[in-house]
């Protein structure tokens, strides 16, 4: 079973409710891995074989207990400055690209999906994650880790939209509108992250986008402040984590992260349906219940 | 009226003389106007396009003009002049004038047109866009007004005439060249109080308390509607070009038919919209369409064109995804924008929220960020100067500061207790006399001895509360009274200027020596309280900050401050606002297609 979440822009909380996903499955005893065919940033983490991988990932295989590898994110970009990009495949520094040095995009895929493949036999579930926003009408020819997967491998997406800037409602349809028309089926569900208030004051509207798109609505998942170690003193451990501590601390934050979605109405039944039947297309969902949430203050991680 | 008429008796005979930049007060309403007729030769013209019947203060009938422009104008100012000549007309009793007048008002007076900038998101650049478009209309020669139906805002500032607006309309307002910024340039201001509830502010003065649902319910269709409209058609009948922001996204389809602020507003000013959207974050193009696509078919008419903003790096690696949006829409992309750097207050809303600190300077100034703080854009003035501005909530980080500064806050009373109840009270105690501690207005009020709030008008409970008994001020709420005032005084230590706002329920009885002087037209006050050798400071006036003279003076009691100082030369915070609203009308100028947009306000279809 496969799922990929997308985002409808950077920061919009795909790293989040992917690792979320994550715990969810390894708790019910489903053996899991997390992916990201390719992920820019910094904050890298090495694994026990030597391979490079970006920070989110490592979290995502903690979360899906077990131990972060390689093939979880194939594709690494390292901004090095000066507009180069230092090139990781595999967890290994291959190149440096630039823009009049562009990288070879089909051995990126090759590798890219080569590693998902590899990943989908060891494991029963594959949790992907997209990268920036799907729908960059600039880049989509030319995608990897969102419509690239979803057209190569046929994984069901699940859009993640992040209400706190406004115009969550036109970040979703607007997304889906700009899916290309062939992988546009494989866009099952939504989730609206970030969310304080009264979620009854969406109620129409989350109708409607189910009712214009056909993408069920999994839920909404709360604005938290959940107490983990900010980027910055992430990277102060040089990349690698010592010790179970933080990894506990970060468990439990994602536990209650759970709780409180599933208080707040999250659906994470919906999204086990929507990984493990595909091709089938839900009809609107107006199961939103909730209290109010809790004032908070930051997003699980950010990452990119 | 004998007086005004020898005054218009003297400008007929001195003859057409343009803009008076000998005069201190120049320009006293806006850059370019013309100073011909400072007293007007058409008063009281008693046409209800330039103004209106009402009542002085002293209960006489009055002809009140205050917010005309039309004789400023230097078209107008050089014709009336010239007709004058031409028609031998010396005598400003003269029936003559009439025919003058309605000669000048069919020549020049057209009713203006409004211009919507909404945003796809929050901070998509709104504010940054409406301030840039009208410097470069007013660089045009056009006479040009910004326009916010509703803000929500805890930032606001006071006109000269007393009322409060949010204080990104007034920094839009000076862009345009604009003097005075007034109450009709933001009539709606919601300012948040906690719980969901705001106080609505209708006109530069306080409505009344709302929580989500009865504003949405009862407040915008009842009122809200009959605001907007009778300020921005006030606004159209005074300014070539009204720019209007928008508020969030206009395309939030659960409270799509209860908006007044995006198209809502556009609506009823008839204003053709440009959509601004920040790239930044990615999903720019995904932004874009669902909020074209989500609006009722009769509204996406309204949206005219695209602003692509805050694009980092090359901007032309956006040309091809914006030729395809167009394809898509229908919509041109009017500009892609790149990322320019600013140290403007823009980003309004809540941008405090989740920060830490500010600046990287060698002077360390802990702010306690008080649950309900407010006016929080008195601090951006620090970050001129070599100054780290750290957001504090716990006692412990007060440890390593350099100076303490307590802000405003929305509920003095509420906050105090807060402070109290984190230990912050006996930390603040603790460090005087060995760094320097400022309060302002709320702040100010908290380092007093004590605080009277028998009725409950500021606190949820009332009561009479210890201060912190850094001054032997004494505050009262004694009625539901609010004082908002323009300030202008000198700093008593030096005799530099200095200026301000006031916006604060509760009066006090101060028993210190005081900061400054006010200059008032019913004579000086004396303002604020200062010990200096325990480095205590207090003052009402917000904004202080923004005049050299009192941050430096401040500032220049920090350890090894004065060293600091000495490196690099005072500067005027509104300089800055000055060159950073430059920088961006240039780049806005560059990248955007004006003249195009100036055909749309024009109603090309």
């Amino acid at each position: 079973m496969n799922i990929l979440f997308l985002g409808t822009s950077s920061g919009a909380g795909k790293t989040t409710v992917t690792a979320l996903y994550c715990r969810h499955l390894s708790k019910k005893g489903v053996k899991t891995a997390p992916f990201k065919a390719s992920n820019l940033s910094l904050n890298s983490f090495v694994t026990k074989e030597g391979h490079e991988i970006g920070m989110g990932q490592a979290f995502q295989a903690w979360a899906s207990g077990t131990e972060p590898s390689g093939d979880m994110n194939p594709i690494l970009l390292k901004p090095s400055g000066n507009g180069t990009i230092q090139l990781v495949v595999n967890g290994e520094a291959v190149d440096d690209i630039s823009g009049c040095r562009p990288a070879d995009r089909s051995l990126m895929m090759t590798e890219a999906y080569g590693a998902f493949d590899r990943l989908s036999e060891r494991y029963e579930a594959v949790v992907c994650e997209g990268s920036g926003s799907p729908a960059e009408l600039n880049l989509m020819d030319r995608d990897i880790a969102n419509t690239g997967l979803m057209r190569e491998r046929g994984v069901p997406a699940i859009l993640v939209g992040d209400i706190e800037r406004g115009g969550v409602f036109a970040a979703l349809y607007g997304t889906w509108f700009l899916m290309p028309e062939d992988i546009r089926p494989l866009l099952k569900g939504f989730i609206i992250n970030r969310f304080r208030g009264d979620p009854s004051i969406l109620g129409e509207a989350i109708g409607r986008i189910s009712e214009l798109t056909g993408m069920r609505f999994v839920g909404i998942v709360p604005y938290m402040e959940l107490k983990f170690p900010e980027e910055d003193s992430m990277s102060d451990t040089g990349g690698r984590l010592e010790g179970d501590t933080m990894i506990d601390a970060f468990l439990a934050n994602l536990d209650s992260l759970i709780e409180a979605a599933g208080i707040s109405g999250f659906d994470i039944g919906a999204i086990d349906d929507i990984s493990s039947s595909r091709g089938h297309l839900y009809g609107p969902d107006y199961g939103i219940v909730g209290k109010q949430c809790v004032h908070r203050n930051g997003p699980l991680f950010r990452h990119e | 009226m004998d007086n005004i008429t020898k005054k218009v008796a003297e400008e007929i005979e001195k003859g057409w003389i343009g803009p008076d930049k000998s005069c201190s007060y120049h320009p006293c309403h806006f850059e370019g106007q013309d100073c011909t007729f400072c007293f007007c030769p058409f008063y009281p013209c008693l046409d209800d396009d330039f103004g209106r019947n009402t009542v002085s203060k002293k209960g006489a009938d009055i002809w009140e003009c205050t917010f005309c422009l039309f004789i400023h104008r230097p078209e107008v100012g050089k014709f009336v002049m010239s007709e004058f000549r031409r028609l031998g007309i010396t005598d400003p009793k003269d029936p003559a004038i009439r025919a003058v007048f309605e000669n000048a008002k069919r020549r020049f007076h057209t009713k203006g047109r409004a211009l919507m900038i909404l945003g796809a998101t929050s901070d998509a650049g709104k504010s940054i866009t409406v301030a840039a478009i009208c410097r470069i209309l007013h660089n045009r020669g056009y006479l040009v007004a910004p326009f916010k139906s509703q803000n929500m805002s805890l930032n606001s500032k006071v006109t000269r005439k007393g009322h409060e607006i949010a204080m990104i309309q007034t920094i839009q307002s000076k862009a345009a060249g604009l003097k005075n910024p007034d109450q009709h340039m933001n009539p709606i201001l919601l300012k948040p109080k906690g719980d969901m509830i705001s106080q609505v502010m209708v006109e530069g003065e306080s409505y009344g308390d709302y929580n989500v649902e009865d504003y949405y319910g009862k407040f915008v269709p009842g009122q809200g509607i009959d605001i907007v409209k009778r300020n921005v058609d006030f606004l159209k009948g005074r300014y070539d070009f009204v720019v209007m922001e928008g508020a969030g996204s206009p395309a939030e389809i659960n409270i799509y038919d209860r908006d007044i602020a995006n198209i809502g507003a556009a609506k009823i000013a008839g204003a053709p919209c440009i959509l601004v959207v920040n790239v930044e974050w990615g999903g720019a193009f995904a932004y874009a369409v669902g909020t074209v696509k989500l609006m009722p078919e009769e509204d996406r008419g309204r949206i005219k064109g695209i602003i692509l903003n805050n694009i980092r790096g090359d901007i032309s690696k956006l040309s091809s995804g914006a030729r395809e949006l167009e394809r898509i829409l229908g919509i041109p992309v009017m500009g892609l924008i790149p990322h320019i750097s600013m140290e403007l207050p823009l980003e309004d809303s809540e941008a405090l929220r989740g920060m830490k600190s500010r600046g990287n300077g060698s002077m360390t100034i802990a702010v306690i960020k008080l649950p309900r703080i407010a006016n929080f854009t008195d601090l951006d003035p620090l970050y001129m100067e070599d100054t780290t501005v750290r957001f504090v909530t716990d006692a412990e980080e007060l440890e390593d500061s350099d100076a303490i500064i307590i802000p405003g806050t929305k509920n003095t009373i509420d906050d105090l207790i807060w402070l109290k109840d984190k230990g912050l009270d006996r930390a603040i105690i603790g460090k005087r006399g060995k760094i320097p501690i400022l309060g302002i207005c709320g702040g100010y009020q908290m380092m007093g001895r004590r605080l009277e709030d028998p009725n409950g008008i500021e606190g949820s409970d009332p009561g009479s509360f210890e201060g912190l008994g850094l001054f032997d001020n004494i505050t009262r709420w004694g009625e539901y009274k609010k004082k908002v005032v323009q300030d202008e005084g000198t700093l008593l230590h030096t005799g530099e200027p200095i200026t301000g706002y006031e916006i604060h329920m509760g009066m006090s009885e101060v028993n210190e020596e005081p900061l400054f002087n006010i200059k008032r037209f019913s004579g000086d006050e004396k303002e604020g309280s200062v010990r200096e050798g325990d480095m205590l400071f207090g003052t009402y006036l917000h904004g202080i900050l923004e005049k050299p003279a009192f941050r430096r003076f401040f500032l220049s009691h920090v350890k090894g401050g004065k060293a600091v100082l000495s490196v690099s030369e005072p500067k005027d915070y509104d300089d800055l606002i000055e060159e950073n609203i430059r920088k961006l009308s240039s780049e806005f100028e560059s990248n955007m297609d004006v003249d195009r947009l100036i055909r749309i306000m024009e109603g090309e279809p």
